[in-house]
């Protein structure tokens, strides 16, 4: 993993994670199995660009089967946070990632782990809707040919299409061309791609943020019964949607360095998402929340 | 500070609660008047002024909606507010035992009172009144430490009644007194009751400071 330096930054405050509440829901959760184990460990992440620092120290845990929001002011690092969890960061010229993301309890950096076998386990869904000039049947057959994935492919595909409440629109016209999709309809084609090569994590950045209040709710309500099978990380700017939908939230800030060489993001509080919007521990959680920032 | 409007809302709410505050009080002071008066008038008055107390809760219920509807309030917003509806039902339920009063006050009017008891009523209602005036100011000041102070006083109040329903048991068996000592039991009761509002809003000051709610007192013990 590559390293930056830490030479010139301030130390800031603390983040507040309450990691015994984390433990508290995940066995109140019990009853359905949510939230009972770890699916990443990050401790120390610090990312880079070019060495420009762009978030700085984040510890945080992501339980398995819980929907785990990132909110923040733009330039936060909330984006380039949920990249680190399925490699994106490496795709990027000058990238550098310092500090362990443990997924299941391995590495996820280690220099035996394939990038490509992370990004089927840990799919991506991105603000955009983004699918291929093909027919709605190739974009959600894309993934699992490439992986080799080809056996009963018909019903892997109206299996993925049918877990994102896309199959009773578009059984009858899986031949036609996706663009011509309504926008919602094409985000949830897209998670039906992500669906497709059966991921362990969705992840999803903005996912709606392109989309009219009807799309939005249906993806919302997707998010919501995805959860049961899958572990679901959303980064988004609506904090209204980060509480319909997240079991937990993060909250993360833009800190000025005091040498007046740059901004960086930082993880600010960490928390079940009742306890963020109701009562917050930190006063800039509490400031952003309630809109009294700026 | 952004978010302005919403915040002059939030304002204008809680003006409206401390109005209604106020309202209560004058109802309050009208039915403790009318303990030692017996003023049949100033009975029909106080019983008629709840029309003003609800109006208010009735508009502050209606300002809840629409503030949750429109503003989606957070955080320290949405425990004003939840504290504020959860006050104004406190007080308008604290105008509804001013009319009790006022209408036992008035069925007793022709009865033969026994003056050491209505003393203890209305020093009962002056501490309740008292209480109504610090939850309110402690409210407005987010004083957490002066809402709980509430309990003591409320503990004087409830010995009182105490006192008072003994007395009136001892009236029991004394021919043409068991009527009003029937009614004043009752009365009492009110008074009571509003102390315990008081510690209901108290409980909401420290709700809407720590953001989490517990009972100053457990009702069970």
């Amino acid at each position: 993993m590559g390293g930056n330096t830490r030479d010139g930054l301030t130390n800031v405050t603390a983040p507040h994670i309450d990691n015994s509440k984390l433990g508290a829901l995940g066995s109140a959760a019990a009853a359905d199995g949510r939230g009972s184990s770890t699916i990443f460990d990050v401790s120390g992440l610090s990312v880079s660009y070019k060495g420009n620092l762009a978030l700085k120290d984040v510890d945080l845990e992501i339980k398995k089967n819980f929907v785990t929001a990132f909110i923040g002011p733009s330039g936060c690092g909330k984006s380039t946070f949920i990249r680190c969890f399925n490699r994106m960061n490496d795709l990027i010229p000058g990238a550098t990632v310092d500090g362990s993301v443990l997924y299941h309890g391995k590495d996820l950096y280690g220099s035996d782990v394939d990038p490509v076998e992370v990004r089927r386990l840990i799919g991506m869904v991105f603000q955009k809707p983004n699918p291929f000039p093909k027919s709605i049947y190739e974009n959600v057959a894309f993934g699992p040919k490439v992986l080799g994935m080809k056996d009963a492919l018909d019903e892997r595909i109206e299996r993925a299409l049918q877990s994102a409440a896309l199959w009773d629109e578009v059984k009858d016209r899986l031949k036609e061309n996706a663009l011509g999709l309504s926008g919602g309809q094409q985000q949830r084609l897209c998670i039906a791609r992500a669906i497709a090569v059966e991921p362990d994590v969705i992840l999803m950045d903005e996912p709606a943020s392109a989309l009219d209040p009807i799309s939005t709710s249906r993806i919302e309500d997707l998010i919501h019964e995805l959860k049961q099978d899958y572990t679901i990380v959303i980064v988004t700017h609506n904090m209204q949607q980060a509480a319909r939908v997240a079991d937990m939230t993060a909250f993360f800030s833009v800190e000025l360095r005091e040498d007046g060489s740059g901004r960086h993001g930082i993880l600010v509080e960490y928390d079940q998402t009742t306890k963020i919007f109701t009562n917050p521990s930190d006063k800039r959680t509490e400031d952003y929340v309630t809109g009294r920032f700026g | 500070m952004a978010r302005v409007e919403f915040q002059h809302s939030l304002d204008a709410l809680e003006a409206t609660l401390q109005e209604q505050g106020e309202l209560v009080l004058r109802a309050l002071r009208g039915a403790v008047d009318v303990l030692g008066s017996q003023d049949v008038e100033l009975c029909d008055e106080v019983i008629a002024f709840d029309d003003e107390v609800d109006a208010r809760y009735h508009g502050i219920e209606k300002s809840v909606g629409e503030l949750l509807a429109q503003q989606s309030p957070v955080a320290t917003d949405l425990r004003l507010v939840l504290a504020i509806l959860h006050d104004s039902i406190h007080l308008e339920r604290i105008g509804d035992q001013c009319v009790t009063i006022a209408k036992l006050t008035k069925l007793a009017a022709e009865l033969e009172p026994r003056h050491d008891l209505v003393e203890g009523l209305t020093e009962m209602g002056e501490r309740a009144a008292e209480m109504v005036r610090i939850a309110l100011d402690s409210f407005s000041a987010r004083d957490v430490e002066r809402a709980h102070s509430l309990v003591e006083l409320d503990e004087l109040i409830d010995r009182t009644n105490r006192r008072v329903s003994d007395q009136v048991l001892t009236m029991a068996n004394t021919p043409g007194t068991q009527e009003w000592g029937m009614r004043m039991i009752v009365v009492a009761r009110c008074i009571e009751r509003i102390g315990d509002n008081a510690v209901d809003i108290g409980e909401q000051t420290a709700f809407v400071v720590t953001g989490e709610f517990h009972e100053f007192t457990d009702a069970s013990h």
